[in-house]
């Protein structure tokens, strides 16, 4: 008996060690990101006022670039955000909505809606996908192409966009979302600037919810209603804001959001286009072109840049936040997975020594350690093995920890693009910002280790996130 | 020392005081940010009501200048020439005919000197005062940020384009800092000074030359197209180059260039006026033979606007070029009405192992109006070329032709119409007729379909037979169908 008492001593005090060494791990790095993260977007953003976006809307170099807007079942929002993308401020644009075999009227209020005609046209496969219904086209508005295909599933609505694209980038947006008028130019700057030849790049998404919407245009931006959402926006701000703009500095770019990038059409079809082994297609190519990049030595570059703002619609339920984030999580481990060769490989420079080994131990199986810890550290403490005011000082420094993150992430909206407009939501963002890490925090964890669980299990089904429209 | 746990909870207690601290620093960072930049705008708003309409109306040219002068340079304060700045380049890209005026006012209220002193990277009193006024502009006028400072003076000196300020902006060119290149780049371009031109082409050549330049090709070059095309007898040097991508570029840029001016006039050509005959022979002697496949497929747009006996031979070579997309540039280059006669050979790229020069061709014809349609219709009936019959089905869908071949069809005797809608029928693209017949209430048309395509097996025809047969209100025609579905069952 005595022997296992000693196992169980060990094992804790093993446990904590863990916890602890992931609580400096994570929250060392995510300082790390913050840092970098306010000095570069605050110097993005006074580079703003000389990179005016006339040279690129008038340049007969911008290269054109098509916009694939996959749908399933979207029949709320669709045609609202084909009228938003067709209005994009772009010199040559085409718009590509492909409709994943909707069940619902997706298809038929585009054809209303835009006065579509069916026709036959030829289809010429690069990349394997699911067979065509139909395409749907208006002569007079040459720049919009409607296809019905059979439900094969988001990536390979991508990859039948692929197949018909004619121009070297394209875009993917997903159909619930709002692209500000100049964002696909701010996007295509990077692109066009850089010496060096850049195969995505990467925007911002923000939430939607709560702001009010004019024939598909943000006219004015406000908080959401409910805490759950508030909770969101600044987890976005988190991670998009310093995030994703801490990894581009570092080099170690693993994610971006398909709900709005752009990529190179022929290193993507270099790449095997969208794969369907994961549910985060988006990552996955990213993943993927890094493979390739470093297989065939090639130098690429994948941006992210913080100005171009694509407005999109955050889950206002518990169920579909849980939906969204398991899927995420799933998505993220599938991925890893995957790919696990570039872990601690030198090949991959940045990506294989600081980026990977984060996401899968910091972002992925962090999680579990996070969620097991908020059992184990109270049994610890039951057992007389951590005196109760160092518990105490703990949780409480992890607490302040995560509110000095948000707080910091909130810090950086406001010194730089100040999209909320009025002082009251500035405050209540702080406030959310603070009280993020006490229940919100915990929730989304859970269903992050539901993610990991359902990636230990197999499970592989697209979890859809139906949005309902809380816009005014 | 053994570590004890009063160590232990001295670190903690230490990180939480920190990350307290931290936190609120942010905070108050934060709300002190917000209200600073509150009353920015609120000053600038201020400043836009009283002075904004005395901008405008010089700008329009319904006030004295001297007298606008007079009340601007009212303006004083510390930030004098940062709230100057922010209220008369609001308008990144004035109109042209305020431009000369926008200048003048820069120059007469010291702007110009402020910003040639900044991209010389002078310290200046106006420096000094900047700073005091504004302290978080401390580092971009002393520090490492100053190339922010030298590229906002550059980008202000292209936007009113000053044209005393070119050598300036070419030694801009090799300043330290990229942005400060490429908005130098940017604002010689919209200055157009003659003799800036030849440092472009030269920083051109060394970003091809030299990978390791942090400036983008695409920059420079967007700014070597924005010049007019008199200009472009800078780059006969480079269309002599050894090196082919130079030799690629240039011409392309002419080409650039040439489309540019052919987008704005209708009946564009270039003669000897416009276009220098030395460069006119270059491209119809030397770059459409070039060993560049990129080069020879430049030049055919050029070529299709020069006004000259030889333009269109050798347009009919590339047209034969062994490279596809040298085929496509001149395939695409052909599509204008002075070209109608060339048709014959237009419809001979229809059966092009390419399918982009195929796709040209069938679009290329549809330009030249009735003559190409008669030809893209007798290829359609005649070719056994599975793939030139698919290319032309589609692009006939694409440019919206069907609902007017059904419409002569419905008005004109037996002719090639009926027989092009067989084609189709056969094809089984029967998808755009049928939907144009959905809602066509034309009785001939519907009558006349029925009679000569209502047996056929196309089942979308069939469908819209039997629609006809149950739901029509004509009475004659829902006969008509009913009779020809029972024959076709028979």
């Amino acid at each position: 008996m005595e022997e296992w008492r000693q196992i169980f001593y060990h094992a804790m005090n093993m446990f904590n060690v863990v916890i602890v060494s992931y609580f400096i791990l994570a929250n060392g790095i995510y300082t790390v990101l913050m840092l970098l993260s306010l000095g570069f977007v605050w110097l993005h953003n006074r580079r703003l006022t000389y990179q005016g976006l006339d040279e690129l809307r008038e340049s007969a170099v911008t290269p054109p670039v098509t916009i694939f807007m996959p749908a399933w079942n979207e029949q709320e929002v669709i045609v609202d955000s084909v009228r938003s993308i067709l209005r994009t401020d772009y010199p040559s644009l085409e718009v590509v909505v492909i409709d994943d075999g909707s069940t619902d009227a997706t298809l038929s209020r585009l054809i209303t809606a835009f006065r579509l005609v069916k026709m036959d046209l030829i289809y010429r496969p690069r990349l394997k996908t699911k067979s065509m219904r139909g395409f749907y086209l208006n002569p007079r508005i040459p720049n919009l192409l409607v296809i019905s295909k059979e439900n094969g599933g988001k990536p390979d609505a991508l990859n039948v966009g692929i197949n018909v694209c004619r121009t070297p980038y394209f875009c993917t947006l997903d159909a619930d979302c709002i692209l500000e008028r100049d964002a696909l130019l701010r996007l295509m700057r990077p692109i066009v600037r850089s010496p060096l030849n850049t195969v995505a790049s990467g925007g911002i998404v923000r939430i939607l919810n709560g702001c009010k919407v004019q024939d598909g245009k943000v006219v004015k931006v406000n908080l959401p209603k409910t805490g759950l959402e508030r909770f969101q926006v600044v987890e976005y701000l988190r991670s998009f804001l310093f995030g994703r703009t801490g990894w581009d500095l570092l080099g170690g770019t693993l994610i971006v959001s398909g709900a709005f990038a752009v990529f190179h059409r022929e290193t993507v079809i270099d790449t095997g286009g969208f794969q369907h082994e994961t549910v985060t297609e988006d990552m996955d190519l990213i993943v993927q072109i890094h493979r390739w990049a470093a297989h065939h030595k090639r130098n690429v570059k994948m941006e992210f840049t913080s100005d171009p703002v694509c407005w999109t619609e955050c889950p206002s339920t518990l169920k579909m936040l849980g939906r969204q984030r398991r899927r995420w999580q799933l998505g993220l481990c599938q991925t890893l997975w995957k790919s696990s060769e570039m872990l601690f490989n030198s090949s991959y420079g940045v990506i294989g020594w600081i980026s990977f080994p984060f996401h899968l131990y910091v972002e992925g199986l962090g999680s579990v350690v996070e969620f097991v810890g908020y059992f184990m550290v109270p049994l610890a403490l039951l057992f007389g093995m951590v005196p109760v005011p160092l518990f105490v000082l703990f949780v409480f420094l992890s607490l302040a920890y995560g509110a000095f993150l948000s707080v910091g992430s909130v810090l950086l909206e406001e010194l730089t693009y100040r999209r909320y407009p009025s002082f009251r939501d500035l405050m209540t963002l702080l406030g959310y910002a603070v009280l993020e890490n006490i229940g919100y925090r915990q929730l989304v964890l859970f269903y992050r280790v539901q993610g990991v669980f359902r990636f230990m299990t197999g499970f592989r089904t697209w979890e859809k996130v139906v949005h309902v429209g809380k816009t005014q | 020392m053994p570590f004890l746990l009063e160590h232990i909870f001295a670190v903690v207690i230490t990180l939480v005081l920190v990350v307290l601290l931290g936190t609120g620093g942010l905070v108050v960072v934060a709300v002190a940010r917000r209200q600073r930049r509150e009353k920015y705008f609120q000053r600038i708003d201020d400043l836009r009501q009283r002075y904004g309409p005395v901008i405008a109306a010089v700008l329009a040219q319904k006030l004295e200048y001297e007298r606008a002068l007079a009340v601007l340079k009212g303006i004083s304060g510390f930030d004098r020439d940062f709230v100057l700045e922010q209220l008369l380049l609001e308008e990144k890209k004035p109109p042209p005919d305020q431009v000369t005026i926008l200048r003048r006012l820069c120059e007469d209220l010291g702007l110009v000197k402020l910003w040639q002193g900044r991209l010389s990277a002078r310290i200046g009193s106006a420096s000094i005062r900047d700073a005091v006024a504004r302290p978080g502009s401390v580092l971009e006028r002393f520090g490492w940020l100053h190339f922010l400072a030298r590229a906002k003076a550059a980008d202000n000196l292209g936007i009113i384009q000053h044209r005393p300020s070119w050598p300036l902006l070419v030694k801009a060119l090799d300043d330290p800092h990229t942005d400060v290149q490429r908005v130098a780049v940017r604002s010689l371009a919209a200055i157009q000074e003659p003799d800036s031109f030849a440092p472009l082409v030269e920083r051109l050549h060394s970003v091809v030359l030299r990978p390791a330049t942090t400036l983008s090709l695409r920059a420079v070059k967007t700014a070597l197209v924005n010049f007019p095309l008199k200009q472009a007898v800078g780059l006969i040097p480079s269309l002599n180059h050894p090196h082919r991508r130079i030799r690629f570029l240039a011409t392309d840029i002419i080409r650039e260039i040439v489309e540019r001016h052919a987008a704005r006039e209708e009946e564009f050509v270039l003669d000897a006026k416009v276009f220098p005959p030395a460069l006119a022979e270059a491209f119809l002697n030397q770059l459409c033979f070039d060993e560049n496949p990129d080069v020879r497929a430049r030049t055919a747009p050029v070529i299709s606007h020069l006004a000259d006996p030889r333009a269109t031979p050798v347009l009919l070579t590339l047209l034969g070029d062994g490279q596809w997309f040298v085929r496509l540039h001149a395939v695409r280059a052909l599509a204008k009405r002075k070209f109608l006669s060339q048709a014959p050979s237009v419809a001979q790229r229809l059966t092009d192992p390419q399918w982009m020069v195929r796709e040209a061709a069938a679009r290329t014809l549809l330009v030249f109006g009735r003559v190409g349609s008669e030809h893209l219709a007798s290829h359609f009936l005649t070719t056994e070329d599975r793939y030139s019959r698919e290319q032309i089905a589609d692009e006939l869908q694409r440019a919206g032709l069907i609902p007017s071949l059904l419409a002569q069809y419905g008005s004109a005797e037996d002719g090639i119409e009926g027989r092009v809608i067989a084609q189709f029928a056969q094809m089984g693209k029967t998808s755009y007729l049928v939907s144009v017949l959905h809602h066509s209430s034309e009785h001939g048309l519907r009558m006349k379909f029925i009679q000569n395509f209502g047996r056929h097996p196309d089942p979308q025809i069939r469908a819209w037979v039997r629609h006809i047969a149950t739901r029509d209100p004509d009475e004659e025609l829902r006969a008509l169908a009913e009779t020809t579905i029972r024959q076709a069952v028979s």
